[in-house]
């Protein structure tokens, strides 16, 4: 193809999204708690501050509700805000605002007005920050419409779908994973492009099981392809990319390929994502299932502090191996 | 408990037809009773129930089309009173490839978590079910592709399968000779005179088939596997075109019979042919093959030992047959034509024709093929052996 | 910051208003008060109308007072109790009437109900939210988008909504940002059967404001439209200006019960009776008449007139249809 690529991290790829976006667009600006001078607690948004001033990089006081309140308004005004919640634990506080308002207002003004807010938020799952600062639980939004939520695994997808949110007239709740944001690096292109919502990426192609994988776990789902392809088995990875829009044609098609199917997130598997998209997978693709839909996520309890047992409590590539071997009538787990 | 299957009456057919269920489900049936009635392309069969006992479930209704090997009865030693069915564990994949294939899944033994059946039971099962053979004659083949199941199998369909079976597993090779047929033209002008009916050449060449068989029966065999079976009788298969296609019916024990009885016989069979008249009985037990057609061998049929195939009124002068499978070999014969030749340093025309035939290397040598060949030929040349017993 | 006290409008400032002014301020309250009026008999005596209804009986002059004073591009926010902020800020009553019977011709198309009637962009009715305090925040993000257009936000909520986060997240953020935004708290004195003075533990909204959030507070008599009026004027241009967000606290009375069906029975009948005698509409009138700006004949021949505004609006709604159900589909993304 010959295209220009560019090596970015998870979390600079993010960055450039938004830097893009607010250099062509007056209209976009980004709120949220120490997002401007310190560069953002993940250091996400550093650089911004310096480049686009007060006016435009809004450092807040701790008030979430009055942060997502605050990205409403400037939306409904025809602004492009893009408003942070620090960690995914501090998104109840502002769920009022999202879920009454910003998912409700487009449909009670029957569609005279319009929420193009960008709400980024990012969970810590896997750096000990206790039950309070690790959590992740974007199905709770999944049961509200009007929200799109999206969740991306890769810098490609991480700048995609940053660019589509942004540009869009939608509420979007854009979860990112803190243990991505430096750690992983991908190839994007140099020429600006975006990711629609609701079209799921074949991360890889298999033929005897699909594995559904959100966020990190996309990731621990490609090492446990890699380890069963020496057991002869092939594995088919799907990112759905987004959970609302959800991509069910593209994770059935696989499922109909491979009769099998492990769903693979970090939130709880009890009420979980992995359960609509159970549910879903089932109700369209019920005569090709070889096997019952094992869900790989986490236990149902909160996050525990101390290191090891985090280590424990989190979903892993080990966990996605037995799922796949179960599900393939392989011996014992 | 015992299944009754649809009969394949050809390694490379995949579908017949109920005609008629002779018996109905409740009946109580012999052993060796007839219980159905089938038709493949062109030849009916009764199916007979292999035991004593009840028909507890007839599996598709008259008139259905059914995949060979499929099950199509279920016959009980004792009678079922009534009572519930246990429920059968599967998985949704494997009811639906079983529904597909006509599996009877409670035959089949699940190796999944409490006997759950998994889409890998059911398709070893579908493997098992695919060579269930009629009788000992019909022989078993190696991998074949399945291929999709067709509503209409018209002879069309089925030659163009064969070709493919024949063309993927025989590693076959061919030898043409031409053949001067001046004598044998003037014996069968005398012959007809003299009865006043109409000889078919493929008559005279059966013949002479038969006995170079006799002398060469290596190439009177059929190959299954690594088994080969060199038969003591030689029938040999007959080309016939019919306005549906070809068919080769058998002419038993060729070596016995006067050209006049083969020629008889052939006529028959080709009327019995177009009639759609021909039994299962008519069409199998072959060792050998004459083509009278084309290169499309012959058709459904097993038994065969040999299959002679001439295509010489179509004005084709030489062509080179597929092999009838199971059969060794199969003789193309093309049309007669007048040719000139070199004969005591002279050029003469001649009637001559193409003799190709067609043989499984795997069982036979170019040599052994040639000399049978040969012999072929010396037969035709020297026609009054034929009469000769 | 500090507390102004307005005081009720002599006889004299009246003359500084102007004719056109006070009449339309007149016609607009009689508006609101006979629309509450056929809603209210739509509901319990006729029985046409199903869902809550927060009826505005005596806050007349803090809508029309307020909406008076701001220019038609400024931009309001409401709430449950919003009949009244609608037909003030110019909304058509038959759209707000066909609205409550969830028409396609209402403001919300049907969807949105008596909570939400307050919503037509087009006449700067923003938004209006059915949960109480959080057009707060809201507000403080539409002020955020109108810093220096000349355009303000302006955002009405009762007593109830000083208690809330989002109240108290979206005052220190307005005051933070220093958005153009006048927050108008309607002291109704209650909150469904909560008496203000119980639950708000602080010595007066505008103490609380004035010190929590360093704003500049007016406290205003909420009955009296024309001091609404003056104060509402004063303190939107203050926040056109630069000053930041002010606040307005106009003390009034809920004549009525909390919603439509409630009988108000935890309160005192006297209380009410006392309030009855500082109604809006009576004192506008009561004036108008004393200062001959209209005769008894032309205030009735006005009065009629309003309530046959009110009777087409009603058929209108009438004879409105439904949307779809399958359209409703089509207004969740975009």
């Amino acid at each position: 193809m010959g295209e220009l690529m560019r090596v970015l991290t998870y979390a600079e790829a993010i960055r450039e999204a938004i830097r893009e976006e607010m250099r062509v667009n007056p209209k976009v600006f980004i709120a949220g708690e120490d997002i401007g001078i310190y560069g953002g607690a993940q250091k996400v948004t550093k650089g911004l501050y310096e480049e686009f001033g007060a006016e435009r990089v809004i450092d807040t006081p701790i008030s979430e509700a009055a942060i997502v309140g605050l990205g409403i308004g400037a939306a409904l005004m025809g602004m492009k805000p893009i408003v942070e919640i620090m960690y995914m634990d501090f998104l109840p506080i502002a769920l009022e605002q999202i879920i009454n308002h910003a998912a409700k207002i487009r449909f009670m003004s029957g569609g005279e007005l319009k929420v193009p807010l960008t709400i980024r938020t990012q969970y810590s799952l896997g750096r000990a920050h206790g039950a309070q600062h690790s959590q992740f639980f974007p199905s709770i939004l999944l049961n509200i419409p009007g929200i799109i939520i999206a969740l991306p695994s890769t810098p490609y997808d991480a700048y995609g779908l940053m660019k589509t949110a942004i540009k869009g007239e939608n509420p979007v709740i854009y979860v990112e994973c803190c243990l991505l944001y430096h750690r992983v690096k991908g190839e994007i292109p140099d020429q600006e492009y975006t990711v629609p919502f609701g079209k799921a990426d074949v991360k890889r192609v298999g033929d005897d099981v699909t594995i559904v994988a959100i966020s990190r776990m996309v990731h621990e789902a490609l090492e446990a392809a890699k380890k069963l392809e020496e057991e002869n088995i092939s594995v088919e990875v799907v990112d759905p990319r987004t959970i609302q829009p959800l991509d069910i044609k593209t994770i059935t098609e696989s499922v109909k390929k491979t009769n099998r199917v492990v769903i693979a997130s970090d939130d709880c598997v009890f009420g979980g994502i992995g359960a609509e998209i159970a549910a879903s997978i089932q109700e369209h693709a019920f005569s090709y299932l070889d096997a019952e839909i094992i869900r790989v996520g986490a236990p149902n309890i909160p996050v525990p502090f101390s290191p090891q047992l985090e280590k424990n409590y989190m979903p892993s590539r080990e966990d996605i191996v037995k799922a796949v071997r179960r599900v393939m009538y392989l011996e014992g787990d | 408990m015992t299944n009754i299957y649809m009969p394949r009456f050809d390694p490379a057919m995949e579908t017949a037809r109920i005609i008629e269920w002779i018996r109905k489900e409740g009946d109580r049936v012999r052993k060796g009773e007839p219980i159905v009635k089938v038709e493949g392309e062109k030849t009916t069969f009764e199916v007979e129930s292999p035991i004593d006992g009840v028909i507890t479930k007839i599996m598709y209704p008259e008139n259905s089309e059914v995949k060979a090997g499929s099950i199509i009865a279920i016959i009980s030693e004792q009678a079922v009173e009534g009572g519930e069915k246990p429920r059968v564990k599967a998985t949704p994949i494997a009811k639906r490839i079983a529904e597909e294939h006509g599996i009877n899944l409670s035959m089949v033994k699940g190796s999944g978590p409490d006997g759950r059946i998994t889409k890998d039971d059911v398709i070893r099962e579908i493997e098992k079910a695919k060579f269930k053979p009629i009788e000992a004659a019909t022989v078993k083949i190696g991998e074949a592709k399945v291929l999709r199941r067709l509503r209409l199998s018209g002879l069309r369909k089925t030659i163009s399968e064969r070709l493919t079976y024949s063309h993927k597993t025989i590693p076959s090779a061919s030898i043409a000779v031409d053949v001067d047929f001046e004598e044998l033209i003037k014996l069968r002008e005398m012959m007809e005179k003299s009865i006043n009916i109409d000889i078919s050449l493929t008559a005279f060449i059966v013949k002479a088939v038969a006995k170079a068989l006799r002398k060469h029966i290596m190439l009177n065999s059929s190959i299954e596997g690594d088994e080969v079976t060199v038969y003591d009788s030689i029938n040999i298969n007959v080309a016939i075109h019919t306005e549906d296609g070809l068919v080769a019916p058998v002419i038993f024990n060729a070596e016995a019979k006067s050209i006049e009885e083969i020629s008889k016989e052939i006529k028959t069979l080709t009327e019995k042919a177009e009639r759609r008249q021909l039994t299962l009985e008519m069409l199998t037990g072959g060792t050998f093959t004459v083509t009278n057609l084309g290169p499309y061998g012959v058709d459904t049929f097993t038994g065969g030992t040999f299959t002679v195939t001439n295509l010489g009124p179509y004005g084709v002068d030489t062509f080179t047959p597929i092999i009838n499978p199971p059969q060794t070999a199969i003789l193309g014969v093309g049309s007669v034509k007048n040719k000139v030749v070199v004969e005591d340093n002279d050029l003469v025309l001649k009637p001559m024709t193409t003799l190709t035939l067609v043989f499984n290397h795997q069982v036979i040598d170019g040599v052994p093929a040639a000399k049978f060949l040969d012999e072929v030929k010396k037969n035709l040349e020297n026609p009054l052996i034929l009469i000769l017993k | 910051m500090s507390i102004i006290e307005v005081s009720s409008t002599g006889l004299g400032e009246f003359k500084d208003i102007g004719r056109d002014k006070l009449l339309r301020m007149f016609r607009d309250m009689l508006r609101i008060r006979f629309f509450e009026e056929r809603v209210e008999e739509l509901f319990l005596v006729r029985g046409l109308l199903v869902g809550p209804a927060h009826l505005y009986f005596g806050q007349e002059a803090i809508a029309v007072g307020v909406c008076s004073s701001i220019n038609p591009d400024d931009v309001v926010l409401s709430n449950h109790r919003g009949h009244g902020h609608a037909l003030a800020k110019g909304i058509p009553a038959k759209y707000v009437m066909a609205e409550l019977f969830g028409k396609a011709t209402g403001t919300c198309k049907g969807l949105g109900g008596s909570m939400h009637v307050c919503m037509y962009p087009k006449l700067g009715a923003l938004y209006s939210s059915a949960i109480v305090g959080s057009n707060i925040p809201i507000a403080v993000g539409v002020g955020f988008a109108l810093r220096n257009t000349g355009r303000i936000a302006v955002c009405f909520f009762g007593d109830g909504a000083v208690n809330t986060g989002a109240f108290h997240e979206g005052l220190n953020m307005a005051s933070y940002l220093k958005v153009p935004v006048l927050f108008i708290c309607e002291n109704n004195q209650y909150a469904i059967s909560m008496k203000a003075s119980r639950g708000i533990a602080a010595r007066s909204i505008a103490e609380r404001v004035s010190y929590g959030y360093n704003m500049l507070c007016y406290v205003v008599d909420g009955n009296d439209v024309l001091s609404v009026y003056k104060a509402s004027l004063e303190a939107s241009s203050r926040v056109r200006g630069g000053l930041g967000p002010v606040f307005l606290e106009c003390r009034t009375y809920r004549l009525k019960g909390h919603g439509v069906y409630d009988k108000a029975e935890y309160r005192d009948k006297s209380e009410c009776i006392e309030w009855y005698e500082k109604d809006p509409i009576a004192l506008l009138k009561n004036k108008l008449l004393q200062l001959n700006i209209l005769s008894p004949r032309e205030i009735s021949d006005l009065e009629d007139e309003v309530k046959r505004e009110i009777d087409e609006a009603e058929l209108f709604a009438q004879n409105s249809q439904i949307l779809e159900f399958r359209e409703l589909y089509s207004f969740v993304y975009g």
